[in-house]
């Protein structure tokens, strides 16, 4: 059942700031994410599948973010984190910020063997781990309890991706 | 274990290059504690001390001597928790997975002591042992799943110390009643906060398995509080659990 050995991913997040959902966000505090839930729904739900990236993106991000216009000065990037093992397979994320902001999240590349339940475990579990990147930073949260396998693989693939991104 | 580990260290503003050098120094450190954790514990190795244990190729007294360590913190989880997390009634043989993971967190996060460091976090796929707290002296926020609507947040914790949660939703029903010997959970998702990692871990998943009149054994432990989630998604916690005032509902 539990198949894979065990992985690190170290972050020193406050060294450079890296996380966007571990941040010094302090622009996005809860009452302005009272009414980012439904916004952040929105940013992951325009391009389903999509790869959208570019200068189409910062208009959306304005229209998201409560935050200062320095975090628009830095543009729309996008970068794809390395494939990870997680118990199920290899997996890798792509994330696509604006300054600090996480406009959207999605699986670049996953191969979890063709093996139903662990299709099955993906198919549940990768929304919500989508969802949960984009929540993460509008409740300024700086982890969440609960989640296990997949959400593993997927936060490290993510946090390289966010590294890599704020390395600039 | 099988598991995957994050680790974010804050530190304060300006630190050095030497000051770098010496984090990744401790990152290091921490990352051969889980290692070592692993080699030593992983059941599904059918070499490591812990299958040798299981399968009595090896005694008790001949295990290494983080196995007596750990199997005496789990005989007094299992008192703690009256009995509902309890390793030695796993169906195969003694089994401290659901201590062992916490408990390899909490030492990692040990190997991180510097005075620029403000806070640290080891999360153990969702298990999460802090010290410190933000740049500004704010508590971690940390969000726990609905178990019920796993693509959402079910309520954020003000997080001093350690947060574990158990619950069935992500591998199934894997909980195990100590006094049934079969999966029975009868809550949707326990949560523990606490100053160590371990016994949080354990203790809930024992409230996993006994559900809300397991809230009787944490009340009474010092630092120690829980919530538990149940399947029709109502709330039940001890009276001093820091959930942490949000605006609105979180969806849910």
């Amino acid at each position: 059942m539990r198949r894979t050995p065990i992985v690190i991913g170290g972050t020193v997040a406050g060294l450079v700031g890296v996380l966007a959902f571990h941040t010094k966000s302090a622009p996005l505090s809860l009452p302005a994410a009272a009414g980012a839930a439904p916004a952040a729904g929105s940013a992951a739900g325009p391009g389903p599948g999509g790869t959208r990236k570019g200068a189409s993106q910062p208009a959306s991000g304005t229209s998201l973010s409560p935050s200062s216009a320095a975090q628009q000065a830095s543009g729309v990037r996008t970068a794809v984190g390395p494939a990870v093992n997680y118990s199920y397979g290899v997996l890798s994320v792509k994330v696509t910020v604006s300054g600090r902001k996480i406009l959207r999240v999605g699986i670049a590349s996953i191969d979890d063997g063709g093996n139903p339940r662990s299709q099955y475990i993906d198919e549940q579990s990768i929304p919500m781990l989508e969802q949960q990147a984009i929540q993460a930073q509008s409740y300024n949260i700086q982890g969440v309890s609960g989640a296990s396998y997949t959400s593993a693989g997927f936060a490290q693939s993510l946090q390289s991706a966010l590294r890599s991104l704020s390395a600039k | 274990m099988g598991t995957i580990v994050t680790i974010d260290v804050y530190t304060a503003a300006g630190v050095t290059d030497a000051e770098v050098a010496e984090l990744c120094e401790q990152l290091d450190r921490a990352r051969s504690v889980l290692h070592h954790a692993d080699e030593v514990f992983s059941t599904w190795q059918p070499h490591s001390p812990i299958s040798r244990l299981r399968s009595a190729e090896i005694t008790r007294a001949q295990a290494p001597a983080e196995v007596a360590e750990v199997l005496e913190r789990c005989a007094t989880a299992r008192d703690l928790s009256g009995g509902w997390f309890d390793p030695w009634a796993m169906p195969g043989g003694i089994d401290p997975t659901g201590y062992v993971k916490g408990w390899a967190a909490q030492n990692a996060l040990a190997a991180f002591s510097a005075e620029y460091i403000v806070g640290a976090i080891v999360n153990a796929a969702g298990d999460i042992a802090s010290l410190g707290s933000l740049r500004n002296g704010e508590p971690f926020r940390i969000g726990i799943v609905d178990p019920l609507a796993p693509r959402q947040l079910a309520e954020i914790v003000d997080l001093t110390g350690a947060i574990a949660t158990s619950g069935s939703y992500e591998r199934g029903n894997h909980l195990i009643d100590p006094h049934l010997g079969c999966p029975c959970a009868r809550a949707a998702s326990a949560s523990v906060t606490g100053p160590d990692l371990g016994l949080a871990d354990a203790l809930a998943t024992g409230l996993a398995v006994a559900g809300t009149p397991g809230l009787a054994f944490i009340e009474p432990l010092d630092k120690y509080e829980a919530l538990i989630i149940g399947f029709d998604g109502s709330r039940r916690c001890t009276e001093g659990f820091p959930l942490a005032p949000h605006q609105g509902t979180l969806p849910h």
